[in-house]
């Protein structure tokens, strides 16, 4: 599972160079931050609020940042 | 740990909010500049931190696996992929400051070098940690291997948006 996480984490960075958007880049960036989170920080595991804080987070972030940067 | 990572990623978040608004707010000056920056070479450091991240997380299933020289092995492949990083963006800042690229020049590099130079400290200071967990995980407890490894994982989550504001389009 952790390498299969490595593999989808390689695609969504080759993405992001690749469109050569701003709003794609960060997309990808906001579901690398999920990735790694539930997989290697091992929160898919954790108590769910510590999951729920994380993942609002990384949405959170990911929508001001493409809000602020339109 | 987690306290200090989650103040860690909002001091981070205020960063990237005003990467974003500085960005947006002054695009002449961003596309110009980041023309210096090359997405291949900020891949090719996603690609190492991405990595290094894959083998903290294996060397934390080790231990808990009771497998100390396997969790030894992967913990010094972080090292390395780590250390690795640190010398492809010590490389990138000196050629770029001897490339007149400095602080001081113009709101972008300030905004580059400040910005990243933020970033490694916290990659130095990781593996600052994981040298030491190098050396004692034969007698750490998992949750200290854990937490160390919860601090890499924070450089590499900073690093995914910190690449798209100063790499995406350039």
């Amino acid at each position: 599972m952790r390498l299969l996480t490595w593999f989808g984490l390689m695609a969504l960075a080759g993405l992001a160079v690749s469109s050569g958007r701003l709003d794609v880049a960060l997309l990808c960036g906001g579901l690398k931050a999920a990735l790694v989170g539930s997989e290697f920080m091992e929160l898919r595991h954790a108590h769910r609020l510590h999951l729920a804080v994380f993942v609002l987070w990384v949405v959170g972030l990911t929508s001001v940042l493409l809000v602020v940067s339109r | 740990m987690w306290l200090i990572v989650g103040l860690e990623l909002l001091t981070f978040s205020l960063v990237f909010v005003m990467l974003a608004a500085f960005r947006h707010g002054a695009p002449a000056l961003f596309h110009a500049q980041r023309a210096a920056l090359s997405p291949a070479f900020g891949l090719a450091l996603t690609v190492l931190l991405v990595t290094s991240g894959l083998f903290a997380a294996l060397a934390v299933e080790a231990v808990r696996a009771r497998r100390v020289a396997r969790a030894r092995g992967f913990l010094v492949a972080t090292l390395v992929a780590g250390g690795l990083f640190v010398v492809l963006k010590l490389h990138d800042a000196v050629a770029l400051i001897r490339g007149g690229h400095h602080l001081g020049v113009d709101d972008f590099w300030d905004a580059y070098l400040l910005a990243t130079g933020f970033h490694f400290v916290h990659v130095v200071v990781g593996l600052g940690l994981l040298a030491w967990v190098v050396r004692v995980v034969a007698r750490a407890p998992v949750e200290t291997v854990a937490a160390v490894a919860l601090f890499w994982h924070l450089c590499d989550v900073a690093w995914f948006f910190l690449f798209p504001l100063f790499f995406a389009g350039a």
